[in-house]
């Protein structure tokens, strides 16, 4: 099985944000939750680098060691998954990510926190496939149906590739060949302790 | 443990009893979103903000394809580079976005803007139905009302004031279509003042372009750039303007290892992509290009034989460029010279190479003059009319190439036939309209401030009214505005009140209005600015997603679009709405004569082929409904880099994709189009040309015509004229006329018809001819270095109005006050008077204005949008790290920027970064609905006021207008900045 | 015990310095071309660009410039994320299994050894005397009763997954947890008054004097016979009450911290918050632990001074003679106490 990715190649990528409306289109993702985001980098600076971030779905996933209620749950596509009928909304997994992903919606009193969200990457969640149950609670399930998640689909530079991990490598390191110069693969070495060699 | 199913069914029974719940109805929809959370926190967190519609609601659900999804293409409205949006439709509701892979354009992909294009459709806060404003108050009315009212006012107007006292202004994002049918209705309405976007962005670029080879558009196409080695982007930042035209650039760069130079005053994000940044002085761009230039001669790397063969008077341009040495440039630039010296033999010797330009170049009191510097630069090094060089010109919207092309302009008839009698009467013919009664429509314009009176005809013929100066043309002496009356009426369409400088005497101008009508998908500044208090309309227009139509993308290009689903509410397309109105005014059957109506709206595809029986001045006659279609259902056959299909393709058989103009001859002719203009190495059939022999055939003893270059297969093998009936007669080729084509010409012709030509035979038959002997219909003459019809004929430096270095004024003043476009231009008076006052001083930032890659244009549409609003919550003025601490002002926090006219200012946040230059501040231009720090929400019609508001830049800009075309000063004016 | 909580304050202060310097640490970027409107600065921005491993060296976390308002999106990476999962999964379930079991265990011996300290009896046997009037014991048990379920609540964060979750099934477990966590979150307000009240009430009697110092030498008596002095608190007592204040304060700000979260700090300081909670509440329970052993089992006749609030003058007087003394010097002088002593059955 392949094992699902994200690489974000900053010398590609523009801020544009395209794969953060998409992000948004697909799965209308209310207000105040942002699955994806694009930081920059030295901002206004020679050498500035934007990289857009999501959930990495790691190896090993902090998120997942952490949760109190065992909510998380890695595919076959090793896509890193949670329910929202077990999710307690404790922010624990927030503390742990290493990249910021897991968002709540504010509810409840003390600004408590609603149920995590977070990046599905396009595969919904553990209920069933295309119901409409899946999709108000996770999304939509693109990966079902074949698809690779939007914001990698819709980037508009093709700066940011999803898809199983050593082919993204391979493309990226190809890009790199050819062009003579790369910033690296960001976040890998914490995601999955790897990392692209050139 | 819980597992996806994917890998095992053993946890999947733990959720059927959730989904069974769920099925049976246990949990109602609210306890069941409630319990997913995600909603309730939307509601919680976002306010007053509305998430999604009654219909959105309906087709919630997966985003599956089932069987009942219709897949809808159309163009993405926010930029000019043209992607393909791919709708899902399941039961007329627009449900989900797939990347459009076909697309050679935009290959799947989108910006912020294109990724989230679907909420414009949906969106609760669009106008919904038609209103007017009673005693301040909005209220609902009726589409008939509107039409009754409006249309009688208008006739009020016009009996009492004149034809030109109501101003007409059009929009970038009109198809083809509703830009023509606009630009007719202003014809038969009796009027040239008919405008749309691009006075603001590109009109300098299209009067400079024009002038120097014919064609007044981007030369190559997006794609071409990955055939560059090396790039010069100047004042432009497409990394947030034209996102998706990075995959072309950035693929270029890395492809050929090429170099990408940016000039900007700002560190962009596309300058963060560069191999080499120059910063530069705001307004400096004149002396910054002749400084390459200085480099190049001096060196010898210009391209001698193209200039030889190709270009027309380059001495001319040596003499100015000799006085900018590399110790002037930086005086005056602020760039050394070794620098330009590395940016100027990159360009000239590591060939192709390529100039992108936008509107940091476009938008000054010397706009036409940088965009003539630019092409000149072009010239000297040989690269135009070829693979990966070029001006490749990126513009604004969707379609402002088309609406350009198409006379939303107040210089020219569609397609760029002028205001004179024959492109009046060229399109009379086409119209089936009599010439007569067109004229009889227009003003006589009485003597008046010393000048001369003018009839019917002379006024016909006389330019409009730009844009930038409507609310002048309201707001000043009667005597001072050369037509019978002031602007009393202003009809806009699809346009921001707020994108045009000096806002607070538009305030004073929509005062004055007798009638002022927005039609719109939404309200717009103008509804939102506390002027008036009668005698206003909004009408809904639908969004051009819900239209047929075709829009033609910066690399002229056209693009099919397809209504992706009905309008929404109670919007109507700018079809019908012009039609309706024109039946209100008596002229609906001499707008539609020959094109059919259904429903009361008259069909794009008609219009098309309408525009096609007249388009052949700038080749828009090849390409049918049929053929655009054919296009867009065979994407994926298109070449990325060369944009053509196989040869051997049935349909689209070697096309260029979209067919960009000049597409020659009708469209069985087949012609493919032209990916790139000016290519010698092509044959004409392919695509291929010369420069336009635009300007005569010779001047002060010079040939004007090319020299030992033609296009490849050419029967003629030198410089050549225009085609005309009589030049046919001499070179023996009247006799390739089919008779009816020759009938055709004998009837337009008169007794003149020697004189019909290629671009006024209506038969075509001329431009068949022409392509069956391998030239070019307009000729094949030289590229003007000395444009002798321009104010400046060779670019010379001015000093913007508000000159941040009163020292070099005197040197370098702006153009003395004159009269253009029917107003009178002081810009020489008001930068007198900002030395003589020390304005510099008191305001001594440098302000510059420029685009957000979330919003768009004036931003009503964007900013109404929550995926994209969400991204830029508050309005700010990037100010230099240094300048900030000078000042006390510490990032995120409130301040004012003060402009030196009006006592303006704004309250906008402070972003404190070292992309702007010690001494420089840029502010973003799509924010609106605040107003000198007063929130303006409650002026918006309820519910369709945008998530977000701010200060409008426009608040604080000041004056200066291009000699050439009126173009704004928006990137170039003082300010200064305190802590709120 | 003693090496225990030696141990823990050590790996805690660890965790803190491994985390903290993530919250600090220069910003500032490399490249220190000069920017100026006028003279422009001759950038190449490909060659310049930032990696990952050169800024992981300026700082421990990477962190840029966003556009929505949510501050903390600005982190790119924080590896401190795995540390904390380290501390938490790796560390934190053996802290407090070992620090709750091993004091439940030391108290079992202590029992083993030692049994049930009896009362002794005397002529004053039977008498009672006022020792915790009602409001007190009111604050006394709404602290008790809140503490014990953020107590287990509590726990349920760091064991329910796994103890409790392979009982009864996640859909079960969730639900429960849920609650948990509500009534950790409600609860822990009546419990942050409820230390304050105490902390008012009690805090005259509670400051150490010498006579801690005798009582503490003397073993405070459960080695070995006789009592030391004592006032209305013994040192042992004091211990629990400034326990109880000082752990009550640190749970009360790092348990603010996490209901508000982000309010105050960034991701690492919030990582630092979760660590003293946790550690501290673990301490806490133990020490409560042995609060309720003693005042419950470990010894006869103490439980009666929550309870009933009355105390046996016997007991009383061996164990906080002084306080006697001073008690009934007062009654003597002053009106009587309402309970009046009661004669012997």
């Amino acid at each position: 099985m392949a094992r699902m990715k994200f690489l974000c190649d900053a010398d590609r990528c523009i801020e544009c944000n395209a794969c953060v409306t998409a992000c948004k289109n697909e799965h209308e993702v209310p207000w105040g939750i942002n699955r994806r985001r694009v930081v920059t980098l030295n901002d206004g600076k020679p050498g500035e680098r934007s990289v857009s971030m999501a959930c990495m779905h790691c190896t090993d996933a902090p998120c997942a060691a952490v949760c109190p209620v065992n909510c998380f749950y890695t595919t076959a596509d090793a896509v890193v998954l949670h329910s929202k009928d077990i999710c307690i909304g404790c922010g624990y997994c927030f503390y742990a990510c290493p990249f910021g992903a897991p968002q709540y919606p504010r509810v409840g009193n003390f600004g408590s926190r609603g149920k995590m969200d977070k990046c599905t990457y396009c595969s919904g969640g553990p209920e069933a496939d295309f119901s409409t149950a899946e999709y108000e609670k996770y999304g939509s399930n693109r990966l079902a149906e074949g698809k690779l998640p939007l914001c990698a689909e819709m980037c508009s530079t093709k700066a940011l590739l999803a898809g199983d991990g050593e082919m993204i490598a391979e493309i990226y390191k190809l890009r790199v060949i050819k062009r003579g110069y790369g910033s690296g693969a960001w976040g890998w070495k914490t995601a999955y302790r790897e990392t692209v060699a050139i | 443990m819980l597992i996806k199913r994917k890998s095992g069914d053993a946890a999947r029974t733990k959720h059927q009893a959730v989904a069974a719940g769920l099925a049976a109805g246990v949990l109602d929809r609210r306890a069941f979103l409630r319990k997913s959370g995600l909603t309730a926190g939307a509601l919680a967190a976002a306010g007053t903000i509305q998430l999604g519609s009654v219909r959105k609601a309906q087709a919630a659900g997966s985003s599956a394809v089932g069987p009942d999804t219709v897949i809808k293409k159309n163009v993405c409205t926010h930029c000019s580079v043209g992607c393909t949006v791919t709708a899902e439709v399941v039961n007329g509701v627009w449900v989900g976005q797939e990347p459009s892979y076909a697309s050679p354009i935009n290959r799947g992909t989108h910006c912020a803007k294109g990724a989230a294009i679907r909420e414009l459709v949906s969106s609760d806060r669009r106008l919904k139905y038609p209103m007017k404003l009673e005693g301040g108050q909005w209220k609902r009315i009726s589409w008939d009302q509107a039409y009754e009212e409006i249309g009688d006012k208008l006739v009020q107007i016009r009996e009492k004031n004149g034809a030109d006292s109501v101003y007409w202004l059009g929009s970038a994002k009109f198809t083809n279509e509703a830009s023509y049918l606009m630009r007719k209705f202003a014809a038969l309405w009796g009027t040239n003042s008919i405008d749309h976007q691009a006075r603001i962005c590109h009109s300098t670029t299209v009067a400079g372009v024009a002038n120097t080879w014919g064609y007044g558009a981007q030369t190559n196409s997006y794609n071409d750039i990955r055939n560059a080695k090396t790039m010069i982007i100047l004042g432009g930042n497409p990394a947030e303007a034209h996102p998706v035209s990075l995959q072309h650039v950035l693929s270029g760069k890395e492809i050929n290892r090429a170099n990408m130079i940016v000039i900007d005053p700002r560190f962009t994000r596309t300058a963060a992509h560069a191999t080499e940044y120059v910063r530069i002085r705001s307004g400096t761009d004149i002396p910054v290009v002749w400084g390459i230039l200085w480099h190049i001669f001096q060196n010898g790397w210009e391209d001698k034989e193209f200039i030889a063969q190709r270009v027309y008077a380059m001495d001319d341009v040596r003499k100015e460029v000799a006085k900018w040495t590399p110790d002037e440039v930086e005086r005056v630039s602020g760039v050394p010279g070794e620098q330009l010296k590395r940016v100027a033999e990159k360009f000239a010797k590591e060939k192709p190479a390529t100039l992108i330009w936008c509107m940091g170049a476009t938008q000054h009191t010397v706009g036409t003059a940088n965009v003539r510097a630019l092409c000149i630069l072009c010239l000297a090094t040989g690269n135009v009319g070829k693979p990966g060089t070029g001006a490749n010109i990126f513009r604004g919207h969707t379609n402002v190439q088309g609406a350009t092309d198409l006379g939303l302009d107040v210089t020219s008839l569609p397609l760029y036939y002028g205001l004179v009698e024959g492109g009046w009467r060229h399109w009379a013919r086409v119209w089936e309209v009599e010439y007569e009664w067109l004229q009889s429509r227009f003003d006589e314009v009485p003597a008046k401030g010393g000048r001369k009176a003018r009839t019917r005809k002379e006024n016909m013929e006389s330019p409009g009214i730009t844009s930038t100066r409507w609310f002048d043309a309201v707001n000043l002496p009667a005597e001072q505005i050369d037509q019978r009356s002031p602007i009393k009426a202003f009809m806009v369409f699809g346009h921001g009140g707020n994108t045009v400088t000096r806002m607070p005497e538009a305030i004073d101008g929509m005062n004055k209005l007798e009638l002022l009508v927005v039609a719109d998908p939404h309200p717009t500044t103008f509804a939102a600015l506390d002027a008036r208090q009668d005698n206003t309309y909004l009408l809904p227009i639908c969004t051009s997603l819900e239209m047929d139509g075709s829009r033609t993308a910066s690399n002229r290009s056209i693009q099919w679009g397809e209504q992706i689903v009905k309008p929404a509410f109670e919007s109507k397309s700018d079809y019908e709405v012009l039609y309706r109105l024109a039946q209100k005014l008596g002229f609906a059957d001499k707008l539609c004569k020959n094109i059919k109506v259904t429903n009361g709206a008259p069909e794009a595809e008609d219009i098309l082929r309408e525009i096609n029986r007249g388009g052949w001045s700038t080749g828009y006659c090849g390409q049918s409904p049929e053929r655009l279609k054919a296009h867009m259902r065979n994407q994926h056959k298109f070449d990325l880099v060369t944009l053509r299909a196989p040869k051997d393709d049935p349909e689209v058989g070697g096309d260029y994709y979209g067919l960009p103009w000049p597409c020659w001859g009708k469209p069985g002719l087949r012609h493919p189009g032209s990916a790139i203009l000016y290519n010698t190495s092509l044959h004409v059939k392919d695509g291929g040309g010369g420069f336009r022999a635009r300007f005569g055939t010779e001047r002060n003893g010079q040939t004007l015509l090319a020299e030992n270059s033609f296009s490849k297969g050419s029967d003629l093998t030198d410089g050549y004229p225009e085609f005309t009936y009589g030049v046919f007669k001499k070179l023996g080729w009247d006799k390739d006329l089919t008779p009816d084509e020759l009938a055709t010409i004998l009837k337009i012709g008169g007794e003149k018809p020697d004189t019909v030509s290629w671009a006024t035979d209506l038969s075509g038959g001329i431009q068949r001819v022409c392509l069956d002997h391998g030239v070019s219909p307009f000729g094949n003459g030289k590229a003007r270095a000395n444009a002798w019809n321009l104010p400046d004929p060779v670019p010379v430096h001015r000093e913007p109005v508000y000159s941040p270095r009163p020292e070099l004024v005197a040197k370098y003043p702006t153009r003395p006050d004159e009269r253009q476009l029917r107003m009178p231009n002081i810009g020489f008076s008001v930068q007198k008077s900002v030395v003589d006052r020390g304005v510099a001083k008191d305001f001594p930032i440098i302000l510059t204005s420029g685009r957000l890659v979330e919003y768009e244009g004036g931003g009503e549409e964007t900013r109404s949008n929550p995926w994209l609003a969400e991204l830029q919550q508050d309005m700010f003025v990037e100010i230099n790290t240094g300048d900030a601490a000078a000042r006390g002002i510490k990032d995120g926090q409130w301040v004012w920027v003060s402009g030196p006219e009006n006592g303006a200012k704004t309250k906008v946040k402070a972003l404190v970064t070292d992309r702007v230059g010690k001494g420089v501040a840029f502010m973003p231009f799509h924010f609106s609905g605040w107003y000198q720090g007063k929130d303006m929400r409650d002026y918006y019609p309820q519910g369709t006021d945008p998530v977000v508001l701010g200060e409008s830049v426009n608040t604080v800009t000041t004056y200066g207008f291009d000699p050439v075309t009126g173009m704004q000063e928006t990137k170039c004016t003082l300010c200064q900045i305190a802590a709120a | 015990m003693r090496r225990a909580t030696t141990f823990l304050s050590t790996l805690l202060l660890a965790v803190m310095l491994l985390a903290v310097p993530g919250a600090f640490g220069p910003a500032q970027a490399q490249n220190p071309i000069q920017a100026d409107g006028q003279n422009p600065m001759g950038a190449r921005p490909t060659a310049d660009s930032v990696n990952e491993e050169f800024l992981f060296k300026q700082e421990s976390k990477i962190r840029g410039r966003v556009s929505i308002p949510d501050g903390k999106a600005a982190n790119l990476i924080q590896p401190q994320g795995r540390e904390y999962q380290n501390f938490r999964e790796r560390w934190l379930p053996w802290i407090g299994a070992l620090t709750i079991l091993g004091m439940l265990a030391a108290l079992g011996a202590f029992f083993l050894f030692r049994g049930r300290i009896m009362m002794e009896h005397s002529q004053e046997s039977g008498k009672k005397i006022l020792r915790f009037n009602a409001f007190e014991r009111f604050t006394h048990w709404m602290t008790a009763v809140c503490f014990i379920i953020l107590s287990l609540s509590g726990l349920n964060y760091i064991f329910g997954k796994r103890l409790l979750m392979p009982l009864i099934g996640p859909e079960a477990f969730g639900a429960i947890a849920q609650w948990a966590k509500y009534s950790h979150v409600y609860l822990a307000w009546p419990f942050m008054l409820g230390v304050a009240f105490m902390f008012v009430l009690w805090i005259k009697d509670n400051i150490p004097n010498k006579v801690d110092w005798a009582w503490i030498k003397a073993g405070g008596g459960f080695i070995g016979k006789g009592h030391p002095h004592a006032a209305r608190f013994n040192a042992g007592q004091k211990g629990v009450f400034w326990m109880v204040a000082g752990f009550g304060a640190a749970m009360a700000a790092t348990g603010l911290m996490m209901l508000f979260p982000f309010a105050l700090t960034d991701i690492n300081g919030m990582q630092v918050m979760q660590v003293i909670h946790s550690v501290i509440g673990i301490v806490f329970i133990a020490g409560i632990l042995a609060h309720i052993y003693i005042g419950t089992l470990g010894m006869e006749g103490a439980y009666d001074a929550m309870g009933s609030g009355k105390v046996d003058l016997a007991w009383a007087r061996a164990h906080h003679d002084l306080w006697v003394e001073k008690e009934q010097a007062r009654t003597a002088s002053g009106p009587q106490l309402k309970g009046h002593p009661a004669p012997a059955e």
